[in-house]
């Protein structure tokens, strides 16, 4: 029987904006192994981003239940769920959405400090991990004095400093040019291989998508593909 | 109100809506001409409604403040005039006779024939300014009523002319109907409502007069009248004139004559000035007359008189040339009398004289000016009047005073508001400007949407301001009621002051409104539409031909506006010729905004260099000269404030010629301008005195101190936030899972310094001014040596009427059975005349009122009033002087009053004023002084050889005038003067107040009034601090606004950050850490604004409290902090400002995460 860390059975999920009701997600089912790299594909409005975010936490469930780990998550009360997203989760998004009001390393130890984690301990961790993604020197600057890979990959750095179970990333590579995209991406497969860390991904591209274990298709809030990638 | 700062209240509101409809009617122009921008402009507001509100609060509080001024102005000018009306009633001038007469005894007004009633009435006829003109007897005795034993020491008797009494309307009894005189008996009388409180009578109760040696005099009440007019304010019994000339045995005399003015009772004193005039000249002395033109008709008198003449104005300039052609007349002519008689025209006498060095001559023609008139004519009405207005006036001058700083951070707050609305809309402006719009329409566009808000949120205010004001005059009420059983205010606003209030409520935001606009408009369009960081790029400067250009086109402006306007009607576009119509008239009426933007155009040439440094630095020290050379501490500040920018741009010049980095450049040239001109406003004033010498400051060095001492800490601590962010990082460190809130609660105000600057800036500036009105009102108020100083050591002053006087009050004490001697360690007595004064060496030559306070010599013996300033050779202690005064009848002591401060406090009203030395000095040299009785007109020689403590008597609010031993009234009175005030000091362990009862009681026959001294100074000093409070509530107003501020800062941050709360949340943030993270900031800003308002006011409060104690000499002042009172600023300011926060911080935590990282 394979290690399932994430577990997703009949996700719904409806948008209300009082006049009109968007069905996100039509009873979605997913589940995905410890250490799979899992890329989530689909046109835009498929529900790719609220399916991440419901897996996550980030979001409330209409029906449906999603274990991560054993846990249900939708069973945790808010504040459960944000320890357990900084203790167990990473993650990494389109625009980077960095505090630009704090440097590199800062922004890197934050998952840490709200762990609990040590200030003197955080920041060794969090220099060590800028270090791995290449940003060393970087640790002092703020975000907005960084290039858009550069900032991406504090991003990455950031998601990864509590060793999390799970790392997710919403278009990872969308604001970047191709070269740019294409070292993230290394780094990224470059971490799951090396540290297990399972990597649920939302793609438009398909140079991503191919670098998965496995790519999930989207259409109309439901799964239409269940397929594997090239990696 | 009539008048604000001098300036007339009518002209005010004509300006101002000359200003604000023409300025409304361009914005109504520019909506039609562009209705696409006003459309986006006013679908904004609905937008966000609960900033909306913010705006609207914050906007309108300018408009608050300035209603809330006028509004109590109002309501003090008409209470006053109300109450001088009522008081009054018909009655205009009042006139007394200047000549003694035989029989006359002091204390009341000299008797003289009632023929010469009838003499004026024969002057007055025909003119019909006069509508009545009545005889009548005044005189002050002691009452009691025989059945409740109550008693009226100093009750007004006044005996009225029933026959001559047209003009004045009619007596009106309580329950309505007219009291008539004729209807009374011998032994009765009309008692008004007041003696009818005091006395506890009824009609039908009888009345005994205690007069000096004779048995009691009983009158039977007929009926109770209303107060006012005839009638009098003060306890007053009204009986027939010839009544009450038997009774005081004055067949065929009067002591007064009263005169009612055509009109109304206001519009009658409108004719004042002139009735005066007229009935001066017929009472003016022939005799003094000739004196005067024989000595004004020699050659080297005419000259200068001739040489005025022909450079005076006007009328003036006429009657001089008059007078001069009047005093070549062989005889004393009517009109030589009429002229000789005139105010003005005696004092352009006295002023030709003075100016040709004529001293002796001056001051002989001087004092025969001051005999002509045989009589005096007071104009009661007119003066209560303008009284009135000076009051309101000063009311609403001090309120907008202290209102200034609101007024200053209710700029800031709007001006920070509609910074922040451009920054949320900085995207939607950049694709505005993208598609085509120009800056001029993002200018129009906010002009719109702050138009809207203004007109609204300045109507609201303005009547926000109203209630406030009524609350004031309701809480003032309060504390009047405990001092003074007679007068309330009433609430009445004008709709002039509204209009006013209004206007200019309206023109502050909207000037502030398009500020802001012109500033935001100056975007780079493609930073605003992909949402990143304005570049730091320089705007390009413009070269000097384009400046000059400026200049040459400012100048001329009207006339570009009207040949655009004249192309335009040309071309048929019928709205630009409307507006550039519209324009050219309101520059050419409205020429100051022509003035100003010639100054714009001026600052414009020269600010590259001023941003150069040099410039600044030459400007700052002319500016800092100026101030030393007119001794003004405000241009000596400002001017060393612009120097020291000056030299830190100096500074930056300098250093962008190294290789110095741009950071570290500017932090070096802006720290060293903002700790600088720190250390520059916080330097003791003495320190500032020994380089630039005296410098004279008034009350608006308070708000430019507070302004400039906050700006410089503001400024230094937002150019050095990295530091502290670093320093609260470090620290933080120890606080385990709160040191990422900490981190980011002090990372977000830091990294947007502008508006975290204004909010500190706002939030300082109010505790500031909070703090520095809390510790003076605290130094200034009374301990217990204060007490002593005040009251001389005295325990009790009684007063007694003129009429009933005590021979030997000492003996009198042993006498009565009812009191012992030996429950008073000291009793003096002395009476308090009104004389005239002059200096003998001084520059003015006239006769100037001034109370002498004859002492004997126990009061004199016993008397521990502090001498400040003893004259040179009767020294050193107070002591030897007044053992001077004892022995010497030709000494006195003044009090401060009438000597000139460096210190401010001799703006009063005692218009005789010593010169030549300062009461701040160490000593003087004895000063010559000349009294005149006004009376009898005998002229006194006497010497100044102290000067009373300030503090003495409370400030002069219980009594003032120079003190003498009463020997020197032989010489200078030849009344009789009895002593009609006592001082008493109890033994230890007697009660004040109860031996004041006893006094009262025992001496009721002599009409004794008693007052606690410490009782009187304690009700004064706790009515100030009421007042004080009252005025720390109304700048507390401001609190509202830096409360407001951070409330409007914090909705626009949840905004914001609506994103970065969503990655906050998705990396492990709780619900509770995003609420905390944004209460922890604003109470960053807040507490960090109350640590700096706490410091400077400090700072500042305790400067001026050291320099008025060593400088004006009060040594009892003491600098102390009100804990308590601070704390409860302290706290007030902290919570609110958490509340205010509350709310956008809870709706932070509540944004969902998924939601929030979705938002753009």
């Amino acid at each position: 029987m394979q290690d399932l860390i994430i577990a997703a059975h009949s996700l719904h999920k409806t948008y209300d904006t009082g006049s009109v009701s968007v069905h996100a997600l039509r009873g979605v089912d997913l589940e995905v192994a410890r250490g799979e790299m899992v890329a989530i594909m689909g046109p835009s409005g498929c529900g790719k981003t609220t399916l991440l975010n419901c897996l996550s936490g980030l979001d409330e469930i209409d029906g449906g239940e999603v274990i991560i780990d054993g846990v249900v998550l939708h069973g945790l009360a808010d504040d459960q769920r944000s320890d357990y997203r900084a203790r167990r989760m990473g993650f990494v998004f389109q625009l980077y959405n960095l505090l630009p009001v704090l440097s590199s390393v800062e922004n890197v130890e934050m998952p840490l400090l709200v762990s609990g984690v040590g200030a003197r301990e955080a920041r060794l961790r969090s220099l060590e991990l800028l270090d791995l993604v290449g940003l060393s020197d970087r640790a002092a600057h703020l975000p907005g004095e960084l290039s858009g890979g550069q900032r991406q990959r504090v991003t990455i750095a950031r998601a990864l400093v509590n060793e999390p179970a799970i790392v997710w990333a919403d278009e990872p590579t969308g604001d970047l040019d191709s070269e740019t995209a294409g070292e993230i991406i290394d780094l990224m497969t470059g971490l799951n291989r090396t540290n297990g860390q399972t990597f649920v991904l939302v793609t438009h591209a398909r140079e991503v998508g191919d670098r998965a274990h496995r790519i999930v298709r989207m259409r109309d809030g439901m799964i239409v593909e269940d397929g594997h990638g090239s990696c | 109100m009539e008048e604000l700062f001098g300036v007339p209240m009518n002209l005010i509101m004509a300006f101002l809506l000359a200003v604000f409809l023409p300025a409304l009617a361009v914005v109504a122009i520019l909506g039609w001409r562009n209705p696409i921008m006003l459309k986006i402009a006013l679908r904004n507001i609905p937008r966000r409604r609960a900033q909306s509100v913010l705006i609207v609060v914050g906007i309108m509080l300018s408009s608050v403040i300035m209603s809330t001024a006028f509004g109590t102005g109002d309501t003090i000018n008409h209470s006053i005039r109300t109450e001088a009306v009522e008081i009054l009633g018909p009655v205009d001038e009042i006139i007394f006779s200047a000549r003694a007469s035989s029989g006359d005894i002091f204390g009341t007004n000299p008797y003289f024939p009632e023929s010469r009633v009838q003499e004026l009435r024969d002057a007055l006829a025909g003119i019909e300014e006069v509508d009545g003109i009545t005889p009548g007897i005044g005189e002050i005795v002691p009452v009691v009523n025989s059945r409740t034993l109550l008693s009226a020491g100093r009750a007004r008797i006044v005996g009225v002319d029933s026959g001559s009494f047209e003009g004045f309307g009619f007596f009106r009894l309580t329950s309505g109907d007219a009291a008539r005189l004729e209807d009374l008996e011998w032994s009765e009388a009309y008692i008004n409502d007041k003696a009818a409180e005091e006395l506890g009578a009824v009609p039908g109760d009888e009345l005994s007069l205690k007069m000096a040696g004779l048995d009691d005099t009983p009158f039977r009440i007929k009926g109770v009248v209303d107060r006012g007019g005839l009638a009098g304010d003060a306890a007053t019994v009204i009986i027939p004139l010839g009544r009450a000339q038997a009774l005081f045995d004055r067949p065929d005399q009067v002591n007064s004559i009263v005169v009612s003015n055509r009109g109304d009772e206001i519009d009658g004193a409108g004719f004042s000035e002139e009735v005066t005039k007229l009935i001066r000249a017929h009472f003016a002395d022939p005799d003094v007359a000739a004196e005067l033109k024989s000595l004004l008709s020699q050659e080297e008198l005419l000259e200068p008189l001739k040489r005025l003449g022909g450079s005076g104005e006007g009328n003036l300039e006429d009657d001089l040339q008059e007078l001069v052609t009047e005093l070549a007349k062989p005889q004393v002519t009517n009109t030589l009398i009429s002229l000789l008689a005139d105010d003005q025209v005696q004092s352009a006498i006295r002023e030709a004289l003075e100016d040709g060095g004529l001293d002796e001559q001056g001051r002989l023609a001087s004092t025969l000016l001051a005999n002509l008139g045989s009589f005096r004519v007071l104009e009661v009405k007119r003066v209560a009047l303008d009284v009135a207005d000076q009051v309101a006036s000063g009311v609403t001058t001090f309120f907008i005073i202290l209102g200034l700083f609101s007024i200053m951070v209710g700029v800031l707050l709007i001006f920070l508001i509609f910074v922040m609305l451009a920054a949320a809309r900085r995207t939607e402006m950049g694709m505005a400007r993208a598609l085509g719009a120009k800056r001029s329409h993002l200018v129009q566009m906010f002009v719109f949407e702050g138009t809207a808000y203004a007109l609204v949120s300045a109507a609201i205010g303005v009547l926000i301001g109203l209630g406030v004001s009524a609350l004031i005059v309701t809480v003032v009420n309060r504390f009047i009621g405990a001092f003074e059983d007679d007068f309330q205010f009433t609430n009445h606003p004008t709709a002039r002051s509204a209009i006013v209030a209004y206007c200019l409520g309206m023109l502050i935001s909207f000037g502030t409104v398009a500020f802001s606009a012109y500033r935001v408009s100056r975007m780079n369009i493609v930073t605003a539409i992909r949402g990143l960081p304005e570049p730091l790029v320089l705007p390009a400067q413009r070269s000097l031909l384009t400046r000059l250009l400026g200049i040459v086109r400012a100048l001329v402006r009207p006339l570009i506006f009207a040949y655009r306007a004249a192309k335009s009607a040309v071309h048929l576009q019928l709205s630009n010729a409307a507006l550039n119509a519209g324009l050219t008239i309101l520059w050419l009426l409205i020429f100051p905004i022509w003035i100003v933007d010639i100054n714009v155009a001026w600052w414009r040439f020269l600010w590259p260099y001023l941003l150069h440094g040099w410039l600044t630095v030459v400007l700052g020290s002319l500016i800092t000269w100026w101030g030393v050379e007119i001794e003004g501490a405000a241009l000596f500040r400002i001017g060393g404030t612009l120097a020291i920018i000056g030299v830190g741009l100096l500074i930056r010049s300098f250093l962008r010629r190294t290789n110095v980095r741009a950071e570290v450049r500017e932090r070096i040239a802006f720290t060293f301008m903002g700790v600088v001109n720190l250390v520059f406003w916080i330097l003791p004033f003495s320190t500032l005195r020994a380089v630039a010498g005296d410098l004279e400051g008034g009350p608006e060095m308070f708000f430019i101190s507070g302004i400039s001492m906050v700006a410089a800490a503001v400024w230094t601590i937002m150019y050095n936030s990295d530091l502290m962010l670093k320093g609260i990082s470090f620290i933080s460190g120890r606080f385990g899972k709160m040191r990422p809130v900490l981190v980011t609660a002090v990372a977000y105000p830091m990294s947007a310094k502008f508006r975290t600057g204004l909010t500190l800036a706002m939030f300082a500036l109010v505790i500031f001014t909070l703090i520095v009105v809390s510790i003076l009102t605290e130094a200034f108020s009374t301990t217990s040596d204060r007490v002593a100083l005040a009251t001389g050591g005295w325990d009790i002053e009684g007063t007694i009427a003129p009429g009933t006087p005590i021979s030997d009050i000492a003996l009198a004490i042993e006498d009565k059975p009812s009191l012992s001697g030996e429950n008073f360690q000291a009793v003096g007595g002395y009476t308090s005349i009104s004389f005239q004064a002059r200096q003998v060496d001084a520059e003015s030559l006239e006769w100037q009122w001034y109370r002498v306070r004859a002492a004997d010599d126990r009061f004199l013996a016993e008397t521990e009033y502090k001498i400040k300033l003893v004259a040179d050779g009767y020294g050193p202690s107070s002591r030897d002087v007044w053992e001077a005064l004892r022995r010497d009848p030709s000494v006195v002591v003044v009090d401060a009053m009438v000597v000139p401060s460096r210190g401010g406090f001799g703006d009063n009203e005692i218009q005789f004023q010593l010169e030549g030395f300062f009461y701040e000095d160490d000593d003087f040299a004895p000063v010559e002084i000349e009294v005149r009785d006004p009376l009898s007109g005998r002229v006194s020689q006497l010497t100044v050889i102290g000067v009373l403590d300030v503090v003495s008597d409370n400030f002069g609010n219980i009594g003032f005038g120079m003190f003498a031993g009463r020997s020197m009234l032989d010489d200078a009175t030849p009344r009789e003067v009895p002593i009609t005030r006592y001082r008493f000091k109890v033994s230890r362990d007697i009660e004040a107040s109860v031996a004041a009862r006893d006094l009262e009681a025992a001496f009721r026959d002599n009409g004794m009034e008693t007052e606690v001294l410490a009782e009187v100074v304690e009700e004064q000093n706790s009515a100030n601090r009421a007042f004080n409070n009252l005025f720390t509530a109304y700048m507390g107003m401001g609190l509202l606004v830096g409360i407001a501020a951070l409330g409007v800062i914090s909705l626009r941050s949840v905004v914001e950050r609506r994103q970065q709360i969503g990655v906050q949340r998705a990396i492990g943030y709780r619900r509770g850490m995003i609420q905390l993270s944004f209460l922890l900031e604003s109470s960053f800003v807040a507490l960090l604004g109350i640590a700096i308002g706490l410091g400077l006011g400090t700072i500042l409060s305790y400067n001026i409290v050291k320099d008025i104690r060593e400088q004006v000499g009060i040594e009892t002042l003491r600098f102390s902090m009100p804990w308590l009172q601070i704390t409860v600023i302290i706290v007030v300011a902290y919570v609110f400002s958490l509340l205010t926060t509350f709310l956008p911080a809870r709706q932070a935590s509540r944004i969902h995460p998924a939601e929030a990282l979705r938002y753009e």
